[in-house]
């Protein structure tokens, strides 16, 4: 060896190990920090990052399936959300709406079998809510849909999608749209409908 | 919801000081319960109140009762202090709060003349029999959030929602547009309705009374805030004999 060559010191096993380690542990938390704030800021900004089912609609009591509803026996979304069209709550069907249906339909489906034991028990199913706007918004569904469908000239139904999407082919609801404030502003500066606060917030 | 300048006639001679107005204010709105604690620490929420006043020495005492609401203010002083734009004026002439805006500094409540602001220092609350008649179409304002009249604005919302729906116009003085102290005055005390439609109730009225012989008068007219909401003064006939002599 020459002299003053460069040398690596000698480092005993245990050192190597414990920075080693060190260095494993210090790259995994920087993995978890920017997974965090990746998390946060999408959610902050829009919806949470589609990935480890972040985004995926709840589990719902009874695993209600849209598809067959809507795909399979051609049903209009207004039959069973009865006041989207009058009311601001599109409101969930009651039970006994489903079971004017299901009294006859579906024996021996497990679902089916929980939903006639909510009907026996003269209990309301609750639902888990997938769309939610905050307390001081006050959403209105029924000018929204007239708008829509005054617009485009088309039946109440097929207004749902431009914020629900299409409910119909999913077999578990879940939230498109972010509807978050500068959602709502977008479409309502598109269309000229009124940005002032005081239309949603009072 | 354009065009319209929404604005309130009070007809002072009328009023009877009953509070019915102050109740179903407290009702329509999601108002907490005052309390004799809450009225103490000077911290009571009222939208509207009646604010009494005594006339003459007893045994020739009169009581003089005057409904105080926000006046609106076209030039309101509450407006210019907010650092976060949380008041303001909207395109209806209303004076508006904007809860998600706000950020509690209360300047606006010091410098509004009228005292018709009111600010939550606690989270409101009520007992477990009143839960259930929250109106939903009102935001339950939360700790650390100004408040005051909105001149019912979810009346107003929804009732010309309502007549866009049914292709009709907002019948003036209808009482799912007006305001829930005006539905409650028994005595028909208050009128509500839109400034800039002449044929309107209000309208007519302010043109009459506001004339050199009419009873009308804003509240601290002197300070130039151009209130939206008109008082008319009480009718006396021994003042007026006294004036004469």
């Amino acid at each position: 060896m020459l002299q003053g060559d460069f040398q690596l010191p000698k480092r005993n096993k245990r050192t190597v190990l414990v920075l080693g380690l060190l260095g494993v542990v210090g790259l995994v938390g920087l993995a978890a920090t920017v997974a965090v704030g990746a998390f946060v800021l999408s959610a902050w900004l829009g919806l949470p990052l589609n990935a480890f089912g972040l985004n995926d609609g709840p589990d719902q009591p009874i695993a209600f399936p849209h598809t067959v509803h809507v795909q399979d026996m051609g049903m209009d979304c207004t039959f069973c959300h009865r006041a989207v069209t009058t009311e601001a709550a599109a409101s969930v069907p009651a039970v006994g709406l489903c079971m004017s249906c299901h009294k006859v339909i579906g024996d021996g489906l497990p679902e089916i079998e929980k939903l006639r034991g909510y009907h026996e028990s003269g209990r309301a199913i609750d639902w888990v809510r997938v769309h939610r706007v905050p307390d001081h918004v006050h959403f209105v569904h029924e000018s929204h849909v007239r708008f829509f469908s005054e617009r485009d000239n088309v039946p109440a139904s097929e207004t749902c999608q431009l914020c629900h999407q299409d409910v119909g082919s999913m077999p578990k609801v879940e939230q498109v749209r972010s509807l978050k404030m500068g959602d709502c502003l977008d479409c309502h500066r598109e269309n000229e409908a009124p940005t002032d606060c005081t239309a949603c917030h009072y | 919801m354009a065009g319209e300048k929404w604005g309130m006639v009070i007809d002072v001679d009328k009023c009877i000081g009953c509070q019915a107005c102050v109740v179903a204010c407290q009702a329509e709105n999601n108002i907490p319960i005052n309390t004799e604690d809450l009225y103490n620490q000077r911290r009571a929420v009222q939208w509207i109140r009646i604010e009494r006043y005594w006339e003459g020495e007893f045994p020739d005492v009169k009581a003089r009762f005057i409904p105080v609401l926000c006046q609106h203010c076209s030039d309101a002083p509450c407006e210019p202090v907010c650092p976060v734009f949380a008041t303001y004026h909207n395109p209806e002439g209303l004076n508006v709060q904007v809860y998600n805006r706000c950020i509690g500094t209360r300047f606006c409540a010091n410098n509004c003349p009228y005292h018709v602001r009111f600010f939550n220092f606690w989270e409101p609350s009520w007992p477990e029999s009143l839960k259930n008649q929250l109106n939903p179409d009102v935001t339950v304002r939360s700790r650390g959030i100004m408040e005051k009249c909105t001149f019912c604005i979810q009346r107003i919302r929804r009732s010309t929602r309502d007549a866009k729906a049914e292709g009709r116009g907002v019948e003036d003085g209808a009482r799912e547009l007006n305001p829930a102290c005006v539905n409650a005055c028994p005595t028909d005390t208050l009128f509500f309705g839109d400034l800039n439609d002449p044929d309107s109730k209000v309208a007519r009225m302010s043109a009459e009374e506001t004339g050199e012989h009419g009873r009308g008068y804003h509240m601290l007219e002197e300070l130039g805030t151009e209130p939206n909401v008109l008082y008319l003064k009480k009718v006396d006939k021994n003042a007026k004999e006294a004036s004469h002599a």
